[in-house]
Formats: C-alpha cells, structure tokens, sequence
C-alpha cells in the first residue's frame, strides 16, 4: 500500500500540495466575510451539477423546449425541485458576486497590487448577468420569450452593426430553433464556462498579490490557519447558503401546481406577453431605459450610460490612486459611485414594481398568462401526451383560450361580454347585444322584460330600439297577470332549450313539461315575425327553431344577413364567413366554432371528485 | 497523511489548527466537521440531481395494446407470411403520437379462419427478422439466424438464445385480424415482456 501511496504522492504531489494548502493562514480572525470566495464557489458547483442534470432532461428547439421543462416540472418526480434549485442558487451567484465586488470598493481592496483581483471579480458579475439572461430563455414560456426577445432586440437600434448583431444573438433574423440550440450552448457551456475560468484565474492572481505578505514573517502568522478555522466557517457558510436556496426553491410547497418555479404557458411565436417583464437583475436598467429624458432613444439608456457605467467600473483601480494631499478622493469616487448606482438600481426597480402593481393591464395580462399556464396543464392531461407540433397547438384549439382573444379581437368593437367577473371584456362603445351567458335562461328573461330589452344590455344601442320587437315586448308584458308572468317564463323555458347549452341540459330534462308548454306559446305568440317549428316565416326576424343552438350561432355569425337571421334588417354586424372559401373570410371555420363554443361555455372542463 | 504537529508554536504545519490548550481535540472537531459538513453541502444538489436521474427507473411503460394490424383477405392462402405495420398511440416522454408506426408483425394463416403472428424483432440481438422466399423460411439479417415458418430455430448452434416470439393475443373480429401487441426482452433464453 505505501509503495503505491508513494508512486501515487511522486507523480501527482497532491499530498505535498494539500500539506502547503493547509500551512495557509488568513489575514485575522476566520470569519464568513472572507468566505465569499469559497461560497461563490459553492454556488458554482451546485449551477454544474445541478445545470448538468437539467441539460440531460432539456431538448432546446421551439415545439420541444417548453414541453420538456414541462415534463421535467410535472412528469419527472422531482424534477421541478431541480429546476427551482438551480434558478434559485442562480439568482444566490448574482447576489453573492454584487456583494463580493461591492466589499472590495467598499474596503478599497481592489488597489495595487490586486487590480487584477478585481477586474476578475467585476468579470465575475457582468458574466454572471449574461448566465441570468441566456437561462431564463431556455424554458421558452411566454415571459421568457418576450422578455428575452426585448432585451436582444435592442441590439437592432445600434447604427451600422445593429441588424447583424441581432441576427448573430438570435442566429437567424427571428428566435426560433436555433436561437434556443445557441443560448443553450452560450449558457451551459461557454458562459458557464467563463465563470470557472474566472474564478480560477482570480484565485491565481489573489495568489500573486498574496505572495510579499507570505513573506513578511510574523504577518501572517498572526492570524488564523485556513485549515480548519477558515474552512469550518466557509463550509457552514454554505450550509447556510444551501438552506436559504432550498427555502427559497421549496417556499411554494411540494404540492403542484405552483411548486418551485412557475413554469407560465408556452411561447407563441405570433403573440407577445404583454406583462414581459426581464428578471429582477434587469428590472433597473428596464426602468432606467423607461425614464422619460430618454423618450425616442434606446441607444443612450441601454448602450451607451451601462457601457460607460461598466468602464467606469474598469477604471476603478486606477482612479482609487487619486490623491488630494492625505484625503484619497479616487476611493471616496469609487466609494460614491458604487453607492449612488445601487440606491438607482434598487429605486428604479422598486419604481418598476410599483407602477406593474397599480397597471390593471399589468395585473390582468399576469392574470391570463397564469390562467393559461394551469389550462395548458388540464388540456395535455386530458388529450393524454403532448402534440409532435407542441404544446401551443393545443391552446390554440381550446375554446376557453381562443374564445376571449377572439371576442376581444373582433367582437369587442360593439359587443360586452360582462357578468361581473374579473375577466369581463367591455366594448368601447357597447352598441350591441351583452353576449354573456347567451342563450340562458337568465338571457332570455333579460331579453324579454319590457324594463330590460331597450337596455343597453339588450336593443338599447341597436337600431331595434324602436323596433316592433321591443314595441311587442312592451306592449304584451308591461302589464301582466300572474299568468301572463307563468306564460312569459314557459317561453323563457320552451327558447332557452333549443340553445340546447350542455350547462342547461339537465334542467332542460326536469322541466320537458314545462317547455311543451312553452313550445306552444311561441308558436302562437311569436310566428307572425319569426319562424318555429315550420309556422312563420323567414326574412322578417331571426329562426326561431334550434335559436342560439351551436349551428344557429355558426350560422349567424358566418353572415347575420342570411335570411334565417336579420336578412336586410341587420344592424351593422358584420358576416365573418359570408364564403365558402376559408381564406377569403374574416374567420376560418374553425375560429367560429372555438368562438361559439366559448360562448356557449363549453369546452373541457377535468371531472373534480369530491375527496 | 503528513504527521500532526502539537506545537502550536510553530504554524508550519497546519495540520493541529488550534493555538490553544488541548489543541489536538478542538483541531480534530473542526476538522471533521469541516469535513462532513462540505460532504452533506455538495450532496444536497447531488441528491436532487440524482432523483431526477434516476427516473427512468421508476416509469414503467405500459404493456402492450390491441391493434388491427391486416383484414384476413391481405393473407395468401398457401400460409405465407406477410410483414404488417402495427399502427397504435407511442408515447415518446411528453410526445404523445397518434397512430403511427410502432413496429411490425409477421402474420400467417395456418388454417382457414386461424392465425398467427410472429414479431419480426430477433429475440438474439433485436434486428428485423425477414422472409427468405426461396428458401421458405425466416432469416435474421445481422447474425443469420434461421427460423422455421412457425418460428422455431432450425440451425442447431443459433445465435438466438430462443424461437421467435409468438404474439399470443391474435383475435379475428369480423374479418380484420387485431394483434396485442408486445415487445420482448432480447439477448436471454426467456420470453419476458418489455416493461
């Protein structure tokens, strides 16, 4: 054993140098201040192992990225634990590195002979912000996209290099497959790189300053040995660090779906999340970027004062030399603009944070994206897997997603679509029919009070204000019995169930007699204006047969000036699939189906059992 | 291990630590913890990293699943074989894929009305076993076994380990002939289903 020891000991000499390693001795007493080095360590390692384990599980390009860090976060047990690990102790590498640098001009030992210390330090942190930047692209979801395509995007505004510059970041002229393949590789191995080359080139140059202390005998003697003083309270400096990133990562619980870091819905390449926000690290120089002095510029705010921020920041070795007499201004200089750009950087972000909590737009985008991100989850549960097109694709054929960005986009322009809730969509100028809960019961009964129908939720702002249906109404209702009243309920009934709405179809079973009833009042009350049943005709009013069913509402918003609906009366709305031909629409067919059938309130919904 | 020094006069050798009174004890406590307390901090970030790793182990895929691979008259009446894709759902870790291609059968008619499937994946080494129509019987490609038209082996020193194997849930629903189909371990004697 001790032939093979001593072979071993002759060719690597790794005893002989942890022996020298354990002669070091500190420049005082050990304490935590001088473990940030070693924690800064730490951290890195956890980054690579724990970044190793995720590139095992990650596949960069567009229909995959989301999905697999999807998989790792639901699918793979604890795999969500990994990912909130190492977002977690990457933020903890941005704060350790800022507070690493921020000693050093504090206690001014970025001085000769340490400048290269420093500038490895300053390195440290401007790469460590390029590591933030590159990973929150990886997981692809709608904030990470936008916010990430902003922020590269501003490359385009520099004159002359812009354009291609961008193309380079993105590795093509938009993000896509390659830009995800790129940030990838710039993150995990050439960013994350840089960094364990940082930190071993500082650790060699804190050596060479180190060198004429560990000459002056007696000088360092006096203080503690690293081996094991310094080393105890660097290892329970990372304990400690370790606690705080696994607090951090497990503060959501261990329960999905909000557990370790939110995972928002998948990026769409045709869409923008309008509450793109970069991280924390960024959120000053978003809200530095913001002030109004820089209006119409993006070069000056985001190039130009950051690049001469970081040179200033170069400079700082040098410009500490500045003496004025005894009184070292260069340090008090450093010293203030260290200070005066952290009270900016936290002021600007608290102010960035403030304004998004008092922006409803804001509040309701963050709303939607969160909304999306819990939908996405029950629909690929339910469709069993992911689509080979992605996750998005499922999205983009779910009723309950598409219906309100539709209605928005082309309904919204004179249509509500209000019942007092948080997601409600007002019209500009309400000129028509409120849509909610169309075809209800509750609807109708609205639809045909004679206090109601010239109500803006109803004919109020339509041409059929003083229309002979509103004059019908008012005229047969006003004053009624308390028959009359049983009548006008059995038509409520008797209408409201050819919508046939599935949420109404249990109801519809439990009052069939009622709506036999019904069924009969409309034929003798209604068929002088409109269809039912074969009675009446068409062209005068709307059909009443299968009203406000899921082919009666295609129907009418493919072209309300068919004569089964308004004919030549239609007030102003237009016909979004007037053609056979798709392409020549304002729908395709499909967008009125998801349309309708959000109206309607009918897409999937998970089966929720009662414990 | 270089020896310990109780001299806490003289620094040189670190290895004491403590400058104090009964050196030895206190340096040995720090040491050790110094020790387990860096072991347990690297292991933190190892652990979770490893319970992700090891995932794989604990997903089992579910068996095999009922397909309508061919209608009987696709089937020449002599007992030829004849290969039929196997359409079903694969799921690929997130990627869920409807009817594709998951693999491929050898099905035969042995009597009227009675047949059998065989899965062309050689139980030696998992190359496609194919139909040598000159010779009337199954030859693997890669290693040349040979199997009779019911799957067994016909050369005496085969490579593979045992016959081919036979599908055994074969249903004729109508005239369309359903498969269970199934994927087997390869490389040992036993017939065991991939899980």
């Amino acid at each position: 054993m001790n032939a093979i020891g001593r072979w071993i000991e002759s060719r690597t000499g790794v005893v002989a140098w942890l022996g020298r390693c354990r002669e070091r001795r500190v420049g005082g007493r050990a304490c935590l201040r001088r473990s940030l080095p070693c924690l800064v360590l730490f951290a890195f390692a956890v980054q690579v192992i724990t970044g190793i384990f995720l590139l095992m599980r990650y596949c960069p390009s567009s229909q995959t990225a989301w999905e697999s860090v999807y998989h790792l976060q639901y699918e793979i047990q604890g795999g969500w634990l990994l990912r909130a690990v190492h977002h977690t102790c990457g933020q903890a590498v941005l704060v350790l590195v800022g507070l690493w640098l921020l000693g050093m001009i504090l206690r001014g030992t970025y001085r000769a002979p340490r400048e290269f210390v420093y500038w490895s330090v300053l390195l440290l942190g401007l790469v460590t912000l390029a590591l933030l930047l590159t990973g929150d692209l990886l997981a692809w979801d709608e904030n990470s996209r936008s916010a990430t395509l902003t922020r590269v995007g501003f490359l385009q505004s520099l004159p002359g290099v812009g354009e291609p510059l961008f193309r380079l970041a993105a590795a093509g002229a938009e993000f896509g497959n390659l830009t995800l393949a790129q940030f990838t590789a710039l993150h995990a191995v050439v960013l994350a790189g840089a960094f364990g080359l940082l930190l071993g080139l500082r650790w060699w140059f804190a050596r060479r300053a180190n060198e004429p202390n560990r000459d002056r005998k007696g000088a360092e003697a006096a203080g503690a040995p690293y081996w094991p003083n310094q080393t105890l309270v660097n290892v329970v400096g990372c304990l400690i660090l370790l606690a705080v990133v696994f607090g951090c990562a497990l503060g959501h619980g261990v329960d999905a779906p909000q557990r370790g870091v939110a995972l928002g819905p998948p990026a769409d390449p045709a869409g923008f999340y309008d509450a793109a926000r970069p991280e924390w690290a960024f959120l000053g120089l978003y809200g530095f970027s913001k002030l109004d002095v820089f209006a119409g510029s993006t070069v000056v705010p985001i190039f130009v004062i950051p690049g001469t921020l970081v040179l200033l920041f170069l400079l700082v070795p040098f410009v500490g030399q500045l003496r004025l007499g005894r009184f070292p201004l260069g340090h008090v200089l450093n010293v203030v603009l260290v200070l005066v750009l952290l009270a900016g950087d936290v002021g600007l972000s608290l102010a960035v944070i403030a304004h998004d909590r008092a922006d409803e737009q804001h509040q309701r985008a963050i709303r939607q994206s969160r909304q999306a991100a819990e939908r996405i989850t029950v629909l690929i549960d339910h469709h069993g897997g992911i689509p080979p097109a992605g996750a998005l694709t499922l999205l983009q054929d779910d009723p309950k997603t598409q219906g309100p960005i539709l209605f928005q986009r082309y309904c919204a322009t004179c249509h509500n679509h209000a019942g007092k809730s948080p997601d409600d969509i007002q019209a500009e100028e309400p000129s028509a029919p409120n849509l909610f809960a169309y075809g209800s019961r509750r609807w109708l009964a609205g639809l045909l009070d004679p206090e109601r129908i010239d109500e803006a939720d109803y004919f109020g702002n339509t041409a059929f204000r003083r229309g002979p249906m509103v004059d019908f109404i008012k005229e047969t209702f006003s004053e009624m019995e308390p028959e009359d009243r049983e009548d006008r309920e059995r038509i409520v009934a008797a209408l409201s169930a050819e919508a046939k709405l599935l949420a109404q179809a249990a109801l519809d079973r439990q009052d069939a007699a009622t709506i036999a009833q019904g069924r009969e009042l409309i034929t003798d009350y209604c068929t002088d204006c409109h269809q039912f049943g074969g009675k009446g005709k068409l062209g005068t009013a709307p059909e009443l047969t299968g009203w406000a069913s899921r082919q009666w509402m295609i129907g009418m918003i493919s072209n309300p000036a068919d004569p089964r609906y308004y004919g030549k009366k239609n007030d102003r709305m237009q016909a979004y699939a007037e053609t056979e031909d798709e392409a020549k629409n304002l729908l395709t067919n499909r967008e009125i189906e998801l349309l309708v059938d959000w109206l309607r309130g009918e897409w999937y919904e998970p089966v929720v059992r009662s414990p | 291990m270089q020896n310990a020094s109780s001299d806490p006069k003289k620094p040189a050798c670190g290895c004491c630590g403590a400058e104090s009174s009964g050196p030895s004890r206190r340096g040995f406590l720090a040491k050790t913890a110094a020790v387990v307390f860096g072991a347990v901090a690297l292991a933190g970030p190892v652990a979770v990293g490893l319970f992700s790793f090891l995932s794989p182990l604990r997903r089992t895929k579910q068996a095999g699943t009922f397909c309508r691979v061919a209608t009987l008259d696709a089937l020449p009446a002599d007992g030829t074989p004849r290969k039929f894709p196997v359409i079903a759902d694969r799921t690929d870790a997130w990627t869920l894929y409807k009817n594709v291609p998951v693999g491929s059968v050898f099905l035969r008619l042995v009597a009227p009305g009675q047949v059998q499937a065989l899965s062309v994946i050689c139980p030696h080494a998992g190359c496609f076993v194919g139909f040598d129509a000159a010779a009337g019987d199954f030859v693997c490609p890669c290693h040349a076994a040979r199997f009779d038209l019911d799957g067994r082996r016909t050369d005496k020193d085969s490579k593979s380990p045992r016959d081919m194997d036979a599908l055994a849930g074969v249903e004729i629903r109508g005239t369309e002939i359903w498969v269970h189909y199934e994927k087997f371990r390869t490389g040992i004697a036993e017939k065991v289903v991939q899980s």
